[in-house]
């Protein structure tokens, strides 16, 4: 197989790629990039990558990097991939695009500086950071207000009120499942008020199983260790520095 | 079908648009919406945009906003664009959607937050937070350099090597305009040390003259407003 996808599953946009490649049954080798242990800089995948993140992907020759790029681009080449993904009308993916740029600004710079310093920084051995935890919390409760008041407007049960899925529930929904990583009180704290998003997030769940909850497995994982490690009384653990790490790098 | 763009021309998305409707002669109304007058937050344009941002535009009954949408559904749904602008090969139109999203979170972050926090905050009536505008600036400087190393690596002077512009040059030259509205000696300090970014304005602009003059003509009253702005903050 030509396509190379270069991931870590602990990073959102990587599980997104990941995802929509396996429920399209799109071959792929995939490659990992261990956050953790700082593989984006490495000299191969800097001839990749020279924005030296995750996700990319090399597709023969081509390379390509960002996550909402490669999602469409998959979707365009690849033949067999059901319209609802990516659709071919300009006015519905013009919808899709939108709800993707909106997210970069948004719920992702939201969601990215809450679990980042409320959550990882005590497994740096960091002091938390609560004024941009609470800052950061802002923007991802004021993103997921938007998400129901006018993203998840419509008829459908999923992004733009369709009715089936399409590459912008994959790509928010991995970013919202990030928040698995944080205190169980503090992640109902906020998305609690939201039954709208959660009713969301249960149907994008449904509609990509078996795959989500495999692409999801290292993250839950890592829930476990973090949880433990808390209640033992938090410190620099291996598992929890490696998320923290992973998180930093993550495309931020 | 008639169009309607919404826009303030103080917000660098909305002046891409401007540019690439008038480079490609798409006939649209325009409909000044000023943030500096808070025009944005009216009920009339929550009705087109319950974002409440600009630029947004209405085609027929279709409403968008997010300018890279806006650039990418011209590109599609008019007649007559030039391929150039949003490349129909797939890869070539997959290379222009990632450098559009790599701006979010780097050029644009970097100088749209040193351009509030050090000038443009007072116009809205907000204080200058100069902690913050160097954090900003630190991204921006980051990202000009990238621009130079990767993005416009190739054989065109255009972004992503290519021959002529796209729908990304215009997003991403308009932003660093904004620079325009600072201080000479800032806007120096900046821009000075990237002679391949000043090129590649001065190239974006022969691309589209003579309309990329005509919308940024508001620059120089802004760079004023904002100096005389700041004097008045500076007095106790």
């Amino acid at each position: 197989m030509s396509l190379k996808v270069y991931a870590d599953r602990m990073s959102q946009p990587s599980r997104a790629v990941i995802l929509f490649c396996k429920l399209n049954g799109i071959d792929f080798e995939e490659i990992k990039i261990d956050l953790s242990k700082r593989q984006q800089l490495t000299r191969e995948f800097r001839d990749i990558n020279p924005l030296k993140k995750v996700p990319a992907i090399q597709d023969g020759r081509f390379k390509l990097s960002e996550s909402h790029a490669i999602l469409i681009y998959l979707a365009s080449l690849y033949p067999g991939v059901a319209d609802h993904w990516y659709p071919a009308d300009v006015s519905k993916s013009a919808k899709i695009h939108s709800v993707l740029d909106w997210h970069h600004s948004n719920l992702r710079h939201g969601a990215v500086t809450y679990v980042l310093n409320s959550a990882l920084a005590p497994a740096l051995g960091l002091p938390l950071n609560p004024e941009a935890a609470a800052e950061g919390e802002k923007l991802l409760s004021a993103s997921l207000a938007e998400i129901e008041s006018v993203w998840l407007k419509g008829k459908g049960r999923f992004l733009l009120g369709s009715l089936q899925p399409s590459i912008a529930d994959l790509s928010l929904v991995c970013e919202i499942m990030q928040l698995e990583v944080v205190d169980d009180k503090d992640r109902e704290r906020i998305l609690a008020p939201h039954q709208r998003v959660l009713k969301w997030i249960d149907d994008t769940k449904a509609a990509t199983r078996p795959h989500f909850d495999e692409v999801h497995s290292v993250l839950f994982k890592v829930k476990e260790k973090l949880k433990k490690l808390r209640s033992q009384g938090g410190g620099a653990g291996e598992a929890a520095e490696s998320i923290t790490k992973a998180c930093v790098r993550s495309k931020m | 079908m008639a169009l309607k763009l919404y826009d303030d021309r103080m917000s660098q998305p909305s002046r891409a648009i401007l540019i690439f409707c008038k480079a490609n002669g798409i006939e649209f109304e325009e409909v000044k919406t000023e943030i500096a007058k808070k025009q944005h937050r009216s009920p009339e344009f929550a009705e087109v945009n319950p974002m409440k941002q600009v630029p947004a535009i209405v085609h027929g009954d279709f409403k968008l906003f997010e300018s890279h949408e806006i650039l990418i559904y011209l590109a599609s749904a008019f007649p007559g664009i030039a391929d150039h602008w949003y490349p129909a090969d797939v890869r070539k139109r997959a290379k222009v959607h990632s450098v559009l999203d790599w701006h979010h979170s780097n050029l644009r972050r970097g100088s749209a937050g040193y351009m509030f926090n050090s000038a443009i905050a007072l116009a809205l009536g907000l204080p200058l937070n100069p902690e913050a505008a160097a954090e900003s600036e630190k991204l921006l400087s980051k990202s000009l350099a990238m621009i130079e190393s990767y993005w416009l690596q190739g054989d065109g002077p255009f972004l992503l090597g290519n021959e002529k512009p796209s729908i990304a040059d215009l997003a991403l030259v308009c932003e660093i305009m904004q620079i325009e509205a600072a201080d000479e000696n800032e806007r120096e300090r900046i821009l000075g040390p990237h002679k391949r970014i000043l090129k590649w304005i001065e190239d974006t602009k022969n691309a589209t003259a003579p309309h990329f003059d005509e919308i940024h003509s508001i620059m120089p009253l802004a760079r004023q407003m904002l100096k005389e702005l700041k004097v008045q903050a500076s007095k106790p």
